[in-house]
């Protein structure tokens, strides 16, 4: 997969993960754009802007007055029945909680970028995953990027899962603060062309506002009719799994890159002990794959893309041969662990009786180097033969705190 | 607030006691939904009552539309706020019945349409099952703390006068309801997202433009009349009637009661006092 | 011009909505409805419009509708006119019509920002001066004095109802510099349909500030919504006028009813001492002397300089 990186569909440029991602929000044809600058996702909507002043980019851009109008304006845009984009990050994530509740119910397939960021308190600028895990019930579905292709790329995968009439949910591409949005490196900048043959026009299938044929949408309801909505809004989260896998594969086809689907592994094939990472942390993993397998160790990687949907049957093929597994993450749910390390062994409970360990590192913004991962490797490995009881959470990195 | 003073009242009187509102889209003078459960015990089913021992109706005219009876338990009772006396109700089945003309007590004592604490002193007398003390008490409790005590007390009077009023018999069945009444369609059926346009069902029109399924003028406590004679056709309650109930005619308006509520606006604005309101009494007792 | 008379048979807002009766918040969406017409999208937030309109499966609206959030109506609307615009529709009326707590309060931010960026929408603001769809609290429009059930009557000086005046939010707006900032009230509809008309014409952010009377928040008779509406602008308490590209207007001069006379009909006022009715009597004054010097003042804006107009 990786291996095919190389390929092009447009012009090769060293730019950052904001442009990345503002090129492909352009070349993705939203017809209308509302955003609220905030560090490190500014440079995403400058760079639209200027898109916009050089007349490249044709779309109606409201410059709102929070993040809160911003997820509210293209709300009610979609709701028109025309495709949108946002972005944002951090505190503005954070802001805009309310109206990201609307358009999944809704039907509104709405596509966002967040660069991930801390979340106040104490307020922090570097990476943390504590803004989009959070959103994790809203509706959204969550994909995390590892690098400035991906962060592109993923925007013209985002509206043809979320536009599927199967789906009709909205996607979050969560991409590292700094460590994607403000890196510097070589991107295929999609061709507007090319972009264009596999992404169709926007065609709204349920929600439109048009005089000449009159809708309501987004009435108040009654408990006759709610639970309803939540079932069929449910079902759709299910689904869009299946759409999530195939259009990546088309992806592959149509510019010669795919990213695994749901998740990707590596050495994964024979290894006792596997980590699952998400966001950056994979690059600095498979160098430490790489090097134990070195010495011998059987390890593998699994670079967890999708958080909602979640993977959990092909998780469950995928470790079944597995002896010890661990999870990373880049937020806590005080009290519990990570995020996807409570996912990961909700989804396994059925299928394995390995040990299942959490990690935390690299929370605030703090650098995962590769002595950290090595340690997640080294304390899986440790674990194997032990059974459920050898799980746990550990925090790796933290000053008076044994791992 | 009723259900509420109920369940103070039935407190006061040694039950233990529960009550809630069903909350929904009610506006004042819109048919609304609560429920009171007490008993010896301590009561622990934290539901909507399905099969009660009591129901009673605040407003006559819903008999028309609901079946209030349809899940009382043998033996059970209706207090209704009528002025028809307890052998005249046709229901769905025979009950106990009683009666009490709680409009009128309660704009003689409160000067207000708002029948709930009356129908308390209805249902005490009715059921036996409380006092009118314990009565009292629940309206002192519930009405004195949110309004003033001087309208409690109004309230508490207008309870006592409806306790020496109400008449005990039985209702006779007879009357038929349709089955279901509601649109309640599959979550598959459901419109995705619940984005509507008009449509229509077997139980009638939802959707853009529906609301006209809602015949609201069953809230109406008072009734605006048109003497034709007087009408100057200045329009000025067509302008300004909330519910569309004026409707233009070539040379004077005409009034549809179907969706009026019977707010006097039509009667206030009349520049050449055109319309007057009257109270609105079954014949058989005007007569 | 449009008179009532000239207004058009069709309602657009239907009969068979759940307003309490005499409503004036429904009567004013029914008006401004009539003179929209069918060529218009409407926006409603949570308010007593959105349950008494919008309870599904049932609906008021004749024209197509969206609900959000409740401080969203600003940026709804301007989200809903930039995509019709897009998609060739611009000559589709764009209207939120808003509760004052959803809009001189947490609405504030989102319309202070659709002004600014002169979004193309209409914005009516029903004021019925206090939140009334969850039972009757104070707002920042809620005028001085008023009961509410969050400033409830007791024995010390936290009981004598609101302790604020009035939130002047068209004034708010007219620092905007908007084409279109007016009042209007039910009790005088030739004004309230001109302004109207006015306001459909126009392109750009246009605010229309309605009184609303509201019979069972202010404690009053369900038919005397209408007189409540009059007395409020005969008094002096709420302020006839309209800002056009920048030049005031004060429609009506009072005749300055003795403000009992509109405290008196309404059962939110009952407990008002002397002393705080004479305060309403200053408040009145002087108000009326700053809007006579304001719109003494404000003089057509200045032009935008030649070198920015292209
Ligand atoms: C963020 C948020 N906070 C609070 C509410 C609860 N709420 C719903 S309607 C309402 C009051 C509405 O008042 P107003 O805007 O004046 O409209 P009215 O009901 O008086 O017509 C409130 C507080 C809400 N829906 N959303
Ligand atoms: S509470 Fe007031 S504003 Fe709300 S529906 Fe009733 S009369 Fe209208
Ligand atoms: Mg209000």
């Amino acid at each position: 997969m990786i291996e095919a990186r190389t390929a092009t569909a447009g012009e090769r440029h060293m730019v950052t993960g904001d442009y990345a991602a503002a090129w492909g929000a352009m070349v993705s044809r939203p017809q209308v754009i509302a955003a609220y600058p905030i560090t490190p996702q500014t440079m995403i909507i400058e760079h639209l802007a200027e898109f916009l002043a050089a007349g490249k980019l044709d779309a109606e851009m409201m410059r709102v007055e929070s993040e809160h109008s911003a997820m509210s304006a293209v709300v009610a845009a979609e709701a028109t029945g025309v495709r949108t984009y946002t972005a944002t990050s951090s505190q503005g994530l954070a802001l805009m909680h309310e109206p990201l509740f609307i358009s999944p119910p809704m039907h509104l397939p709405i596509v966002m970028s967040v660069v991930n960021r801390t979340v106040a308190s104490p307020l922090g600028i570097w990476v943390e995953h504590n803004d989009t895990m959070p959103q994790r019930d809203t509706g959204w579905m969550q994909v995390y990027v590892e690098d400035a292709q991906e962060a592109l790329d993923m925007v013209l995968q985002a509206y043809r899962v979320a536009e599927n009439p199967s789906v009709e949910l909205p996607m979050m591409i969560g991409m590292d603060a700094f460590l994607v949005s403000h890196t510097i490196e070589s991107v295929d900048l999609i061709s507007q062309e090319a972009a264009d043959k596999f992404l169709p026009p926007f065609k709204p299938v349920h929600a439109y506002l048009d005089p000449e044929r009159p809708l309501v949408v987004g009435a108040a309801a009654p408990p006759e009719y709610i639970q309803e909505v939540r079932w069929e809004t449910d079902l759709r989260m299910r689904r869009a799994a299946e759409f999530l896998e195939e259009t990546d594969r088309e992806f592959g086809r149509t510019f010669g890159r795919t990213y695994g689907g749901a998740f990707e592994t590596y050495r994964l094939e024979d290894a006792d002990a596997a980590l699952m990472t998400l966001g950056t942390v994979t690059s600095t993993a498979r160098e430490v794959v790489d090097r134990l397998r070195g010495q011998g160790e059987r390890v593998g990687l699994i670079k967890l893309r999708s958080f909602r949907p979640f993977p959990a049957d092909r998780l469950q093929d995928a470790t079944a041969h597995l002896k010890a597994f661990g999870v990373y993450d880049r937020a806590v749910s005080y009290g519990v662990g990570g995020p996807s390390y409570i996912e990961a062994r909700n989804a396994l409970y059925d299928t394995t009786t390995m040990p299942i360990l959490g990690f935390l590192a690299g929370l605030g913004g703090r650098d995962v180097t590769p002595q950290d991962v090595e340690l997640m490797f080294k304390k899986t490995l440790g674990a194997v033969g032990r059974g459920r009881r050898a799980s746990g959470v550990h925090w790796i990195g933290t000053r008076g705190v044994s791992p | 607030m009723a259900a509420q003073a109920l369940a103070v009242a039935a407190s006061h009187d040694g039950y233990s006691a529960i009550a809630f509102p069903f909350f929904g889209a009610e506006r004042r003078g819109a048919p609304v939904l609560a429920f009171t459960r007490f008993g010896q015990e301590r009561l622990r089913v934290r539901t909507q009552v399905y099969e009660p021992h009591y129901v009673v109706v605040l407003d006559e005219s819903l008999i028309d539309t609901v079946d209030v009876l349809a899940g009382l338990r043998p033996g059970g009772l209706v207090v209704v706020n009528t002025t028809r006396s307890p052998d005249r109700l046709v229901l769905s089945k025979k009950a106990k019945s009683a009666t009490v003309d709680a409009t009128s007590i309660a704009l003689e004592y409160t000067k207000q349409a708002a029948v709930n604490t009356a129908m308390l002193g209805a249902f005490a007398k009715a059921s036996g099952l409380i006092t009118i003390e314990g009565v009292e008490a629940g309206i002192m409790e519930v009405f004195g703390r949110r309004l003033s005590k001087e309208i409690a007390d109004r309230n508490v009077a207008a309870a006592r006068a409806a306790y020496e009023a109400t008449r005990l018999g039985e209702a006779d069945s007879g009357r038929v309801y349709p089955k279901a009444s509601k649109w309640l369609p599959t979550a598959q059926e459901l419109p995705p997202g619940l984005a509507t346009p008009t449509l229509e069902t077997p139980f009638g029109r939802v959707g853009v433009g529906s609301s006209t399924s809602n015949r609201t003028g069953g809230w109406r406590v008072e009734k605006p009349i048109l003497d034709d004679a007087k009408c100057t056709n200045c329009l000025l309650c067509w302008f300004y009637c909330p519910d569309s109930s004026i409707v233009r005619g070539p040379k004077i308006v005409e009034i549809h009661y179907d969706y009026c509520k019977g707010c006097g606006v039509c009667a206030a604005v009349c520049v050449p006092k055109a319309i007057h309101m009257e109270r609105e009494v079954e014949e058989e007792v005007r007569a | 011009m449009t008179t009532v008379k000239d207004l058009p048979q069709e309602d657009y807002f239907l009969s068979g909505h759940t307003a309490c009766p005499g409503c004036g918040g429904a009567m004013v969406v029914r008006e401004t409805m009539k003179v929209l017409g069918a060529n218009t999208v409407v926006y409603m937030p949570a308010s007593c419009l959105l349950i008494f309109s919008d309870m599904y499966p049932y609906n008021a609206f004749k024209v197509p509708s969206l609900q959000v959030l409740f401080e969203t109506s600003a940026i709804c609307a301007s989200g809903i006119k930039r995509a019709l615009k897009r998609q060739g529709k611009d000559d589709v009326t764009v209207v939120a019509f808003a509760g004052d707590g959803g809009t001189a309060d947490i609405g504030m931010q989102a319309l202070s920002g659709a002004a600014e960026r002169n979004e193309d929408i209409l914005y009516v603001c029903y004021d019925n001066e206090a939140y009334m769809n969850t039972g009757i609290q104070r707002s920042g429009t809620t005028p001085f004095g008023a009961w509410t059930t969050t400033t409830p009557l007791g024995g010390t000086s936290e009981g004598r109802g609101k302790n604020e005046f009035k939130k002047d939010v068209p004034r708010i707006l007219m620092a905007h510099d908007v084409p279109y900032v007016a009042t209007a009230s039910l009790g005088f509809p030739a004004d309230f349909l001109r302004k109207l008309e006015k306001a459909k014409a126009k392109k750009g952010f246009r605010y229309l500030h309605v009184l609303a009377p509201c019979p069972v928040g202010w404690r009053a008779e369900s038919d005397t919504t209408v007189d409540l509406a009059k007395l409020a602008v005969e008094t002096g308490i709420f302020t006839l006028m309209e800002c056009e590209d920048g030049v005031l207007t004060l429609n009506r001069e009072p005749r300055f009813t003795p403000v009992r006379e509109y405290l008196k009909l309404q059962g939110r006022f009952k407990h008002l001492k002397d002393d705080q009715i004479a305060a309403i009597e200053t408040w009145v004054k002087e108000k009326w002397e700053r809007d006579r010097a304001l719109a003494k003042a404000l003089g057509p804006k200045p032009k935008v300089p030649v070198a920015m107009t292209k």
